[in-house]
């Protein structure tokens, strides 16, 4: 095992510095730069140079990649251009408030789906399994942009029952009611594709298992139609829709970025926004890389695991 | 008796009370936001006020967006202060000053018993450190090249300053009415965005990037403690957002609202569009690379400037909140003339006949603009027609902010490009030597020419007070005769308030002022 992780750890360590200088370079070739953007129209070159020396931008660009890894590698993120504070603690308030809202919207699709799903898998060809179609479709293929304003427009402006954007005054701990009304529309508005997935893909479940022989049996020695789908048919159909919202969780984070424009949300999607907007390399060096490292250390946990449960792959690459 | 359908019925019931209380229980979000309503003027409450962009802390001596001139409108003051209507100083942190008759030095006293929001007593070392902190270019002070002409600061007692400058100049006043005066102790955390600690009405209490900056009301403002408690500004990036808390009364006071937008609101009951249209006003214009063959040519750049037609683009894009101009000047300029500001006329026809004496034919010509900015691909596309119909074919070139700045700040435009500029509401002078685009010994059009250069500098190096109207006048001349770059018009910057909120007011930095605002 030992051999296998020094054979598979120097790899992902070349990918992860591989995607270090790919981040650094690509972001200097994007046109513009964070002194200009800094600067403002009316600042003089002389300005600009002034700006460029004090962010370090006018050192030669290896000593800017060396500096700039040499931090990472000492647990210092850097400073962001134009917030001026630490990026270590822009990232954790992002994240934070990312991860609040991906979670609130998780719970809900899960939600609606376990309510939704097995009430559209035993009414078919009801007013409810048209009715259930009909959110199915309008969910999946509304985008999020338009049911956020039409939410905001309807909740927040003509009757004026939740916020229409932002996050509490006081913070998200501060007091979970003002939270939860601050997150609701949101957390809807994120939620409501991934739960109509969630719903058609446990139905169409649910109705599989429906037509298998231990159904039948139940029916006919008289058990509840309810309890044969609630105690036995659920429980057969969560694994398989367990995969699909693994999958769906990716497309809520995706998701989220867009999200938190239109509520003003602040997390990592507009932090990413607005770095890429205004050159504020270091955030989204960041960000990109962190995401690439996550993606790197999922990536090695799970060849180790595998590794660790079959010995093949481990003797195979040592042959 | 105890059967299980009158247990679940209780149950039932149980839950729906126990939700109902836990739902009374709940404070509406929306009420602690809009902190109700009322018809009568009231002490204290907290404005809600909505921007469309976000801080940037190193920024904080420019007035490039509106977060940073909301934050040193609250917090900040100048020594001075100009009304208005006109550029007559009128007492803030100095009370009074005296020129030298050669007006190469200006003493100011300061006032008396005014403290920082630390406590700290306000002192002339506080003015030495500011007006250096704004010259340095890191900060990017916009008036940067008049605060390098002082040479001394002079500070013989804590209540008196003496400024000595490297030769008269005509725009002090602008300066120390734009400077704002920083707390030396803290000024380091400035840039972090930490803290901001100046002796104004409204003291920094927080700023969370991407989220809100909160103020509190201080209780020692040598004006006056202000009505308000505090003011808390949300930052709300997306229009349409920022329009519904607008509308939804969760901000009273909202700041980068879109023209088009505006207008649409304005008929909303309880909501009125503020324009800044006194002494605040910005300018759009059409700037020419003269670099550029064809366009270095005098005779093709006043035809653009004849082919434009800017009532429409006043009208169409700006929604009428400004009005046509050929200089730029607006109407309280001491520099503004009526018969020069109509200089040039929609006049297709004498486009023609310039572009006919140019004889030969214009190549295509670029046209750069923040594709993401309505307002500038709107007149892009207007510019390009006008254009296109004198003969002169245009190529629209939308790239983003980022790399609009850089090309103007590096004069890299490839043929015309179109924004705003400010600054023609102060002493003239101050246009031709801190507005980049209008710099005569260097700006983004490559344009040079001595008599340029010497009518900027006639209008600068005079004595500050010093009426000059020849030297105005002159250099009027000078902009229309080069038509380096063409006005559009003079447009204004809009607040759009609820009516719940009164007596809001600003600064000729287009900074917000909230000093005697109210709630109702």
């Amino acid at each position: 095992m030992t051999r296998y992780l020094l054979r598979r750890v120097p790899s992902a360590v070349a990918v992860l510095w591989l995607a270090s200088v790919l981040v650094f370079l690509v972001l200097r070739a994007v046109p513009g730069d964070a002194a200009s953007a800094l600067a403002g129209p009316d600042a003089t070159p002389d300005v600009v140079a002034a700006i460029r020396h004090d962010l370090g931008l006018d050192l030669p660009v290896a000593e800017q990649y060396a500096r700039w890894v040499g931090g990472l590698l000492s647990a210092d993120l850097g400073r962001s251009y134009l917030v001026g504070g630490d990026i270590a603690d822009l990232v954790a308030d992002g994240l934070a408030n990312t991860l609040t809202l991906t979670l609130a919207a998780l719970l809900l699709a899960v939600l609606v789906a376990l309510v939704l799903g097995p009430l559209w898998a035993v009414s078919r060809g009801g007013w409810l399994d048209r009715a259930l179609t009909a959110f199915h479709t309008a969910a999946v293929a509304l985008p999020t942009f338009a049911t956020g304003v039409l939410l905001i427009l309807v909740f927040g402006v003509v009757f004026r029952l939740l916020p229409t954007g932002g996050v509490p005054p006081g913070g998200l701990l501060d007091r979970v009611d003002i939270t939860a009304q601050y997150l609701l529309m949101p957390a809807v508005c994120l939620a409501l594709p991934v739960s109509a997935v969630l719903t058609g893909f446990l139905a169409e479940t649910l109705r599989a298992e429906l037509r298998q022989d231990y159904v039948l049996t139940a029916l006919a020695a008289g058990v509840s139609r309810r309890s044969v789908v609630f105690g036995h048919t659920l429980r057969n159909a969560l694994p398989v829709t367990m995969t699909a919202l693994g999958l769906q969780t990716g497309a809520l984070l995706g998701g989220a970025v867009l999200v938190e424009s239109i509520f003003a949300w602040p997390g990592l999607g507009l932090l990413v926004e607005q770095g890429i907007t205004r050159r504020d390399y270091p955030v989204v060096q960041v960000l990109l890389m962190l995401s690439v490292a996550v993606f790197v250390v999922i990536q090695l946990l799970t060849d180790v695991a595998h590794a660790w449960l079959d010995p093949r792959v481990r003797l195979g690459g040592a042959r | 008796m105890n059967s299980p359908l009158r247990r679940r019925a209780v149950l039932r019931g149980v839950a729906a009370t126990a939700l109902l209380l836990a739902t009374a229980a709940c404070q509406s979000a929306v009420d602690a936001q809009s902190g109700g309503a009322g018809s009568t003027p009231k002490q204290g409450g907290v404005a809600e006020v909505g921007v469309n962009v976000d801080l940037v802390p190193g920024n904080v001596l420019t007035n490039s967006n509106v977060s940073i001139t909301t934050v040193v409108g609250l917090v900040y003051e100048p020594l001075i202060r100009y009304g208005k209507d006109d550029l007559k100083p009128q007492p803030a942190l100095a009370t009074e000053w005296t020129a030298a008759p050669d007006g190469t030095s200006l003493t100011l006293e300061l006032r008396r018993g005014v403290k920082f929001h630390t406590g700290r007593p306000f002192t002339s070392e506080d003015v030495k450190f500011s007006l250096q902190t704004y010259a340095d270019p890191k900060w990017n002070g916009q008036l940067r090249s008049t605060a390098t002409a002082i040479t001394a600061i002079e500070t013989p007692s804590p209540t008196e300053v003496t400024l000595r400058l490297a030769h008269p100049v005509s725009n002090l006043f602008d300066l120390l009415d734009t400077a704002p005066i920083l707390d030396s102790e803290t000024a380091a955390d400035i840039g972090t965005g930490k803290r901001f600690v100046g002796t104004g009405p409204f003291k920094f209490d927080q700023w969370r990037p991407n989220t809100d900056l909160t103020f509190s009301r201080n209780p020692d403002y040598w004006g006056g403690p202000a009505h308000l408690d505090g003011v808390h500004v949300r930052v709300i990036p997306d229009g349409q957002s920022l329009l519904s808390a607008l509308k939804s009364g969760q901000v009273q006071l909202a700041r980068g609202v879109g023209y088009r937008d505006a207008e649409s609101v304005a008929n909303t009951p309880g909501v009125t569009v503020k324009p800044l249209d006194r002494g605040a006003e910005l300018q759009a214009y059409v700037g020419i690379n003269v670099s550029v063959p064809g366009l270095d040519d005098p005779r093709v750049r006043q035809a653009i400037g004849f082919a434009l037609d800017r009532e429409r683009i006043i009208k169409k894009v700006f929604r009428g909140a400004g009005y046509p101009t050929s200089l730029p000047w607006p109407k309280g300029s001491p520099a503004f003339d009526a018969a020069r500001n109509g200089h040039f006329t929609h006049d297709p026809a004498k486009a023609q006949a310039l572009l006919a004496e140019h004889g030969q034919p214009v190549p295509i010509v670029p046209l750069t603009y923040v594709g993401t900015d309505n307002v500038a691909a709107s007149v892009a596309q207007i510019v390009q027609n006008d254009l296109s119909r004198v003969g002169i074919t245009v190529e629209l070139r939308p790239v983003d902010s980022t790399q609009f700045v850089k090309q103007l700040i590096g004069a890299q435009f490839p043929g015309l490009w179109t924004t705003t500029h400010s600054w023609a509401q102060f002493t003239p002078s101050t246009l031709a030597v801190s507005a980049y685009p209008f710099n005569a010994r260097r700006n983004a059009s490559h344009f040079t020419a001595d008599t340029y250069t010497a009518a900027a500098d006639e209008a600068w190096q005079v004595p500050v007070g010093g009426d000059t109207p020849a030297a105005y006048a002159e250099l009027s001349k000078q902009l229309l005769d080069g038509s380096f770059l063409t006005e559009i018009g003079v447009v204004f910057e809009q607040l759009v308030l609820r009516d719940a909120l009164h007596d809001v007011d600003y600064t000729r930095r287009r900074e917000l002022d909230l000093g005697k605002a109210y709630l109702s």
